[in-house]
């Protein structure tokens, strides 16, 4: 069922109350009226609060291959240099806003909007706990898909409407490897899909358990490698290393935001970062249980909605980590091999997983290859 | 209520953007307009309760659509700017000239009055209804799809291994020409 935040509050009676309250203020119903409050001001908290991700994001990067290069990294700014995402920011905001002088100029300054915008609209359905979720769309999966591929169309146009040669090749290289990364994500998200049977979030979250034993990375092989190629083709869509093509800065420049300065460049900045949150935390809800806390600790009150959300960061943290671990450890690829790895590689082992899972439903009746081992040994100690 | 204003808000976006696809006269910014346009579309699906219908829309025409028609702007070496005149029809060969324009306006008036006085009655009795409840509409389309619209399903997936075996056709380099 389609359910967004409002219809969890709606859930205590103090909610009811207001509610009540409020329509005999106004004189008429305005349950649709504190609906919309409520989930513009959750979105208003979301956002805020992934833009800290990406502001931090970029201190963990810059920090994280310090620590990989034996270097110190940012500690001036605020204890061990953590503020220094807000100097940044300040000192962005402060620059000259340059638009060059043969750029289009509208399509210029729309540009890094489209690319957050798409990734904003990602966060409608990210699944940060069972209630506090902004929404659990039926159609969960295929709507962050899609309104995802919107981020291609931003990087594009930043590249197109530069006018300038590396700008144009990275948004070139930017929008056909986004296209054609999203062929194995899709198909590797879809062989998860056909575990739990549902599109919505919170059913292919709800179909796991809070311990490894019951997360879909583990439910038979082919989960297992979905995990790994999604991995993959999830690092090439966002854009970062060893798929960093589109911003390779030893050819291009910097790539499509050549021409962008100030906070332009910043927005495109901050959209990639959050972009690689967003991505890394799919990959915690369809395959490392999501937002299942171990032995359901804390029930569904608001005390297990905070230990929810606590379990959820951790996991895409953590994957956010490997994310950043990896743009340190390895050279990029060139463009012919980039699509040689997608297209050659990554979809028909993606294909070669949607139709393994859908054998192993068939033939095991949807349990996991835990329960096959289990069930068999407790037959066979049975005397059966 | 709250579902009149979604719809109305996504119709305006609709129907504003294909204005501006129209009156735009450089082809990227056409395809941007069209881009708004169509996700005023699924807007609108989405405002009426058809959310797989509203995400195949983005999925298809927003994702897919537009950056195809920006990756063939850009492959055909960019929009041609010497195509256009300072009225914008003026150069564009095979358009005629203000007469055939204004015999065109005129019978389009005239199809369009005509198509009004047709519809009126169904429009008049048209009424937005409020949206009852969610239902899942993705496990219907699934098994309609694959029961009673099967063959058009596999028509459908026919033309597209007909367009991709062609593409790969057309793309593979020639060795002994």
């Amino acid at each position: 069922m389609n359910s967004t935040v409002a219809n969890y509050f709606s859930e205590f009676e103090s909610y009811q109350k207001m509610v009540d309250w409020l329509s005999g203020i106004a004189g008429f119903d305005t349950a649709t009226l504190v609906m919309v409050v409520v989930i513009s001001l959750m979105a208003f908290i979301v956002i805020n609060a992934m833009m800290l991700v990406g502001g931090l994001g970029t201190y963990a990067e810059r920090k994280i291959s310090a620590d990989l290069q034996a270097r110190i990294g940012p500690n001036r700014v605020g204890p061990y240099g953590i503020l220094q995402f807000l100097a940044d920011g300040l000192k962005m905001t402060m620059k000259e806003d340059v638009t060059p002088a043969k750029a289009d100029k509208v399509l210029f300054n729309l540009a890094p909007f489209l690319s957050l915008f798409g990734i904003f609209g990602t966060l409608a359905v990210l699944p940060i706990s069972s209630g506090l979720a902004l929404s659990h769309l039926n159609v969960g999966v295929f709507f962050l898909i899609a309104i995802s591929s919107i981020v291609g169309i931003g990087i594009f146009l930043g590249g197109y409407a530069s006018n300038s040669k590396w700008s144009m090749l990275g948004g070139m290289r930017g929008a056909s490897q986004i296209v054609s990364y999203e062929i194995p994500v899709t198909l590797s998200v879809l062989s998860i899909v056909l575990l739990a049977g549902s599109l919505n979030f919170k059913v292919i979250v709800g179909g796991q358990t809070g311990m490894p034993t019951g997360w879909f990375i583990f439910h038979n092989p082919f989960s297992f490698m979905a995990f790994f190629v999604y991995s993959i083709a999830a690092l090439a869509e966002a854009n970062r290393a060893p798929f960093d093509l589109p911003e390779a800065e030893s050819e291009l420049v910097s790539g499509y935001h050549t021409e962008y300065t100030g906070m332009k460049f910043g927005i495109f900045a901050l959209a990639e970062y959050i972009e690689v949150f967003v991505l890394a935390s799919v990959a915690a809800a369809m395959f490392l249980g999501g937002y299942n806390v171990p032995f359901h600790l804390g029930g569904d009150g608001i005390i297990g909605q905070v230990l929810q959300l606590g379990a959820f960061v951790t996991k895409s943290l953590l994957i956010y980590y490997v994310v950043i671990w990896i743009r340190w450890t390895f050279p990029r690829l060139r463009a012919d091999q980039l699509m040689v790895v997608c297209w050659k590689y990554l979809t028909p082992i993606a294909i070669f997983n949607l139709v393994g899972s859908a054998v192993w439903l068939y033939a095991f009746k949807g349990q996991s290859i835990l329960q096959l081992v289990l069930h068999s040994g407790g037959s066979s100690a049975g005397g059966h | 209520m709250f579902h009149k204003v979604l719809i109305i808000l996504s119709s305006a976006l609709t129907v504003a953007s294909a204005i501006g696809v129209l009156v735009t006269k450089d082809i990227v910014r056409a395809c941007i307009f069209l881009f708004f346009s169509l996700f005023g579309v699924a807007g609108i699906y989405a405002s009426l309760g058809a959310d797989f219908v509203a995400v195949t829309q983005i999925m298809v025409y927003v994702g897919g659509v537009v950056i195809l028609m920006l990756f063939a702007v850009m492959l055909t070496g960019g929009p041609g700017k010497e195509s256009a005149g300072s009225k914008g029809y003026l150069l564009i060969p095979m358009m005629g000239n203000k007469i055939t324009f204004g015999f065109g306006i005129f019978s389009g008036l005239v199809l369009l009055l005509t198509m009004a006085k047709i519809t009126k009655s169904v429009i008049a009795s048209v009424t937005i209804s409020e949206v009852e409840g969610f239902a899942s509409t993705v496990e219907r389309i699934g098994s309609l799809l694959v029961s009673e619209h099967v063959l058009a399903f596999e028509i459908s997936s026919i033309l597209l291994l007909g367009a991709l075996v062609g593409a790969a056709m057309i793309a593979r380099p020639r060795k002994n020409v």
